[in-house]
């Protein structure tokens, strides 16, 4: 019974310390591996710091108006070259019916009959 | 088979090997089964303490922190600690820190110095070598031999291989913007400390302890977000520097603040410097004018002087004051620069921008009321922000009726021009005084910090003054269409020893934007701007402040939101008619 006992303690033993040697040395890859995806983290941190810094100097309003000065006709918006939607005309109404097969030929239908302005010649000019 | 024979037939006879082996074991007498029964015993006991300590062991190590945690400092790294980035309202980069290599040597490792400094010299032709030779003979474990070089420097130092010379990385802080937000943000030193501006103020805040400790080290601290934004920063200073170059003046000094909730949106002091080059910093011709300087406002201040005489009641629009002859107060005497010579209205007082008009208005009040009021609109005090560097006004140490005369119209009393914009904003935004701040700020904060001063109803007829200023005053020049602004010109003249100038002026000028529902303050000065052939031989305001101002109206509107508007009413209708209707 003793016997017995003894191999199975010794079994467990065995076994338990094949098992702790798994955990431990699988515990030290993790480990290496945290370190390795901490240190690549810390890499690219750095490197998007870098390229925001870049970024940002690139950008920067004194460059962008020198560049604008030198290659662009552009000149700086006036107040007059604003306005807001609900000023905006209203749609023009629709001449052709949507589901027309042939749009010139009804847009020319209709002309005789609505006597719509098409904006192509002036209006009471010769 | 075997397991059909009784059990009690194995036991009591032993097979002759295993009683061999026995005797060999332990001698032929002992009592085998007695003496194993206690060793058994005390292997079971010997085991099951050490397993109880190493389990006791395993949870300590469970319970208490991970030693390989994120938080260890490396000792290779980041010497010069990093500080959070600073940004603008809308996010831009104002400053950043970014990693660069420092060169360092161990004096007490170095095998030959001479060969050592011969190898550095040929790789960085910069470095003095007497200098080095001296730092590596030295008895010290740790010399910095150059700091921030370039990654290129870095690689060929490395290839030479010159025992115990090493690299270390160090956080170092840029400005991408470089001038454009100087005065603002400040600069740091070599070791990444803040020293003046917003940077000083970070230190303040506990960052420098932090320092001290060696956890500032990572890159994860909060973004630090200012009020300023950089479009507009950059369109001021833009203008700014174009006029002093125009009116050949010594400095150009641009404000703009919101009215309601006391945020800086830009501010803009030139000449000023390249925080990445510190050593610019230290020209006293390059200081921030706004905060750091005080100056005699002139004119400005009249709205001060208006607006208490209005908060008062003592004084409406339609009162009248004698501005026939000049003010004779001892051996003062207080002009008009465009006399009337004849009675006037406030609102002609505030558009002639007459001297003794406003003289008249601040006697009329007395001397106490006009200091405790001027106490009230923080003009007396030094005026604290973020910003670490601040001047005390100079006050009168005695303050007689010559003084409130003086001061009525601005002369006698400097005060940073920052103080300033925060006193007219109350005047403008319906009442509070909001202290002034470079970080950002939600209306709700604001609301809970700003004090009343003064009456709406003061605010509106002070509103519709500026209005009517830069409808047909001294401020017309800087009526841009279609942003209804309002505006009040200040000239003052310098003192130069001990006597006011003729000729040195500053000028300034204030401006609301939109007036009706005022969103922003922006104040332009000019330093002794001289009178070019565009300007008729004159120096006054309204020829080169107010011209500069209308400029920068027109480029930052757009950027700040406020959409353009025509075909608005003049002052009288649309502000003084809101006013009566309110009350």
């Amino acid at each position: 019974m003793l016997r017995l006992l003894h191999l199975v303690v010794i079994a467990g033993l065995v076994s338990a310390a094949a098992y702790v040697y798994k955990i431990k040395f699988d515990a030290t890859v993790q480990v290496e591996k945290a370190a390795k995806v901490r240190r690549d983290i810390r890499r690219e941190r750095d490197a998007i710091a870098m390229l925001r810094a870049e970024w940002a100097r690139l950008d920067n309003p004194t460059r962008i108006q020198d560049l604008a000065d030198r290659h662009l006709n552009l000149r700086p918006v006036e107040a007059t070259q604003f306005d807001d939607f609900g000023r905006l005309p209203q749609r023009p109404p629709q001449i052709v019916p949507p589901d027309a097969s042939d749009a010139i030929a009804a847009l020319l239908e209709q002309v005789d009959v609505l006597d719509v302005p098409t904006g192509s010649t002036q209006q009471g000019g010769n | 088979m075997d397991a059909m024979q009784p059990p009690a037939a194995v036991t009591p006879s032993e097979p002759w090997r295993r009683r061999l082996v026995r005797s060999l074991l332990y001698g032929r007498n002992v009592d085998r089964r007695a003496k194993a029964a206690a060793r058994v015993g005390l292997v079971i006991l010997v085991f099951s303490l050490v397993y109880t300590v190493i389990a006791v062991r395993l949870i300590i190590f469970g319970v208490t922190s991970d030693p390989h945690g994120p938080r260890r400092i490396n000792t290779q790294d980041r010497v010069a600690t990093a500080r959070p980035d600073i940004l603008d309202r809308n996010g831009e980069i104002l400053a950043t820190d970014v990693i660069v290599p420092s060169l360092f040597g161990e004096p007490r490792k170095i095998i030959d110095v001479d060969e050592a400094v011969e190898l550095l010299t040929a790789v960085m032709p910069d470095l003095d070598s007497r200098e080095m030779r001296d730092r590596l003979s030295s008895q010290k474990g740790f010399v910095w031999l150059k700091r921030e070089i370039s990654p290129k420097q870095m690689r060929e130092i490395h290839r030479l291989g010159i025992p115990s010379i090493g690299f270390l990385n160090e956080n170092k802080r840029i400005y991408p913007n470089g001038p454009t937000v100087s005065h603002l943000i400040g600069h740091v030193n070599i070791d990444n400390q803040g020293i003046a501006g917003i940077e000083k103020w970070l230190d303040s805040r506990g960052l420098a302890a932090l320092h001290m400790a060696g956890f500032a080290t990572d890159r994860l601290q909060k973004p630090v977000e200012l009020a300023v934004d950089l479009r507009v920063e950059h369109a001021l200073r833009d203008e700014l520097i174009a006029a002093r170059k125009k009116f050949k003046a010594q400095a150009a000094a641009g404000l703009i603040t919101d009215v309601n909730t006391g945020e800086v949106v830009a501010m803009v002091s030139v000449p000023d410097y390249n925080p990445n080059n510190p050593g610019e910093a230290l020209d006293p011709t390059r200081i921030n004018r706004l905060t750091t300087g005080v100056y005699e406002m002139g004119s400005t201040f009249k709205l001060l002087t208006i607006g208490m005489g209005l908060d008062s009641g003592k004084v409406t629009l339609a009162s009248s004051f004698d501005a026939r002859s000049s003010l004779r107060y001892g051996r003062f005497n207080i002009s008009d620069y465009h006399a009337q010579r004849r009675i006037l209205t406030v609102p002609e007082i505030f558009t002639y921008s007459s001297n003794i008009g406003t003289a008249r208005i601040a006697l009329a009040m007395g001397v106490e009321h006009h200091q405790w009021y001027l106490k009230k609109m923080g003009q007396l005090d030094r005026l604290r922000t973020e910003l670490p560097e601040s001047a005390e006004p100079l006050v009168p140490k005695r303050w007689k009726e010559i003084n409130t005369v003086t001061i009525a119209f601005g002369h006698g009393l400097s005060v940073a021009p920052l103080q300033a914009v925060m006193g007219i904003s109350a005047l403008m935004n319906g009442g509070l005084l909001v202290p002034p701040t470079f970080l950002k700020r939600t209306p709700d904060e604001a609301a809970k910090l700003a004090k009343r001063v003064v009456k709406p109803e003061t605010s509106e007829m002070m509103r519709y003054l500026m209005r009517l200023n830069a409808e047909k005053g001294t401020a017309a020049k800087a009526n841009v269409t279609g942003y209804y602004i309002g505006g009040k010109t200040g000239t003052s003249e310098k003192v130069i020893n001990g006597r006011y100038s003729k000729t040195k002026l500053l000028n300034s000028f204030t401006a609301v934007l939109p007036a009706d529902k005022p969103r922003y303050l922006i104040l332009i000065m000019l330093d002794e701007p001289q009178a070019i052939p565009g300007t008729h031989g004159y120096a006054t305001s309204g020829w080169n402040a107010v011209p500069t101002g209308g400029k920068v109206i027109a480029r930052i509107a757009p950027l700040l939101g406020v959409a353009p508007r025509f075909d608005l009413p003049t002052a009288d209708k649309l502000i003084l008619a809101s006013a009566r209707g309110n009350r």
